[in-house]
């Protein structure tokens, strides 16, 4: 049986690993590395490394950044966002270390490049990154770089459908940070039925469990939440029982070598 | 026993360095090349991959590792196909139209017809006596794929269940190919990576 996800989030701000509340405010955790290596460490689902300061510069993806957390030899799979501008950019991400890629920006500037991007990867690899508000009775999808809200395109949707896009990541982004404050009615704001993964403000174990009974939910992603205390990822598997999850491990790389 | 080197082909498709950093950690020596003197010097090949089937093999026949490949495996060298890498194992993909494989195990690739793809953990059944396999029976592997290695029965090692069963481990003789990504499947894979390495190249 495929097993629904937990997903541990290293937001990076200016090189750092950051705590980001409400997309505004942001605390310094540490080297991204570091936390990567705990996310490895704890038997995470998937890592995702997202370096929210890159396609607002115009940067480009922190192939460097990539490439350390790459070395570390990690055994999780990883996926990568920030500043990915074209199908090459995606696929020199997937060659530096990343299995799949989530893309925000790309989606409002040259959505013809993601599907360039699945030809080469594979629509398997590619996330569509979404973050959402319900304004009114009306969803609005939120576009970081000028911080102007809007109704989906006709694009996105058409894209989601067709399947271009394996998964969308349905962030709270107005509750990011916020224990307790994920809004589940934003799982029913995309019209088609490609597979989602809830980001922002998921923090305790009932809500995870609330929020992975839904048939859509693939996936949950945690950032902050995981940042409190030691072997948090272990401690939420551990509360989700009778949930298609896969059970807490413990990864001992150095257990196990070669003869 | 002497230190085990490993040939990773680098055919400009996918993902040589995670590959490069999960057999290094598991202290094999490894090496990434399309030269085949350098391949040939190792102890066994890991033909890795990500993306689509045509690309691929245009990718193989552009470095010239097409034919390598199918002489080197038929003279005996041992051969590891992962995700679209065991794929290419195939006779041919449907995959953006028909394509011709290596031709290696019997088979073809076909999409996936209960999903539109397979993403994250499922866990893996040996349905074979294969020492290669038996201890990895029931763990969990991470997949991210779309289509499917139709191989015949015979060539089948280890299956997953969606609703309904399919291959995700073949075998013929010295060459193996896996639909899951054991570099990305943390213990269970590496486990299985060295179980499979060892066994070929004993």
């Amino acid at each position: 049986m495929i097993r629904k996800r937990i997903i541990g989030v290293i937001t990076v701000k200016n090189g750092w690993a950051v705590q980001s509340i409400g997309y505004r405010r942001y605390l310094p955790l540490g080297r991204p590395e570091i936390l990567a290596e705990n996310l490895d460490r704890w038997g995470a689902d998937e890592i995702l490394l997202q370096c929210i300061d890159r396609s607002a510069h115009g940067l480009g993806p922190d192939l460097s950044l990539l490439d350390r957390v790459g070395r570390l030899g990690l055994s999780t799979p990883l996926i990568y966002a920030g500043g990915i501008r074209t199908a090459q950019d995606a696929i020199t991400v997937v060659a530096t270390a990343a299995d799949r890629v989530l893309v925000d920006s790309m989606l409002w500037d040259d959505p013809d490049e993601i599907g360039r991007s699945g030809e080469y990867l594979g629509n398997q690899a590619i996330i569509a990154s979404l973050p959402l508000s319900i304004e009114g009775h009306e969803v609005r999808w939120l576009n970081y770089r000028t911080g102007i809200s809007a109704p989906f395109s006709d694009r996105l949707l058409k894209d989601l459908a067709a399947g271009t896009i394996s998964e969308a990541l349905v962030i709270d982004w107005r509750h990011e940070g916020q224990p307790l404050r994920f809004d589940a009615a934003l799982l029913d704001a995309l019209p088609c039925d490609v597979p989602l993964i809830a980001f922002g403000g998921l923090s305790d174990a009932a809500q995870l469990s609330n929020i992975l009974r839904s048939p859509r939910v693939a996936a949950v992603a945690i950032g902050n939440f995981l940042s409190y205390r030691e072997h948090a990822l272990q401690a939420f598997k551990q509360n989700l029982v009778g949930l298609p999850i896969r059970p807490a491990t413990y990864q001992q790389s150095s257990d196990f070598c070669a003869p | 026993m002497s230190r085990r080197t490993i040939g990773v082909v680098d055919y400009g498709v996918g993902n040589h360095a995670s590959v490069w950093r999960a057999l290094h950690g598991l202290g094999y020596r490894c090496r990434i090349s399309a030269e085949p003197d350098v391949l040939s010097a190792t102890d066994l090949l890991v033909l890795p991959g990500v993306g689509a089937f045509g690309a691929a093999m245009e990718a193989l026949h552009r470095h010239d590792l097409d034919e390598y490949l199918k002489h080197r495996s038929r003279d005996g060298m041992p051969l590891l196909g992962l995700c679209l890498g065991m794929q290419l194992l195939a006779d041919a993909s449907s995959e953006h139209g028909l394509t011709a494989g290596l031709g290696l195990i019997p088979g073809n690739v076909e999409p996936l017809d209960q999903r539109r793809w397979h993403i994250g953990w499922n866990s893996i059944e040996v349905t074979k006596e294969d020492t290669l396999f038996r201890s990895s029976d029931g763990q969990s592997m991470y997949f991210n794929h779309s289509h499917v290695f139709r191989a015949p029965e015979e060539y089948q090692v280890c299956i997953t269940r969606l609703e309904r069963a399919f291959p995700v481990g073949v075998r013929r003789g010295n060459v193996v190919g896996l639909q899951f990504h054991p570099e990305k499947s943390q213990n269970s894979g590496r486990v299985l990576l060295s179980s499979i390495i060892e066994g070929l190249c004993r």
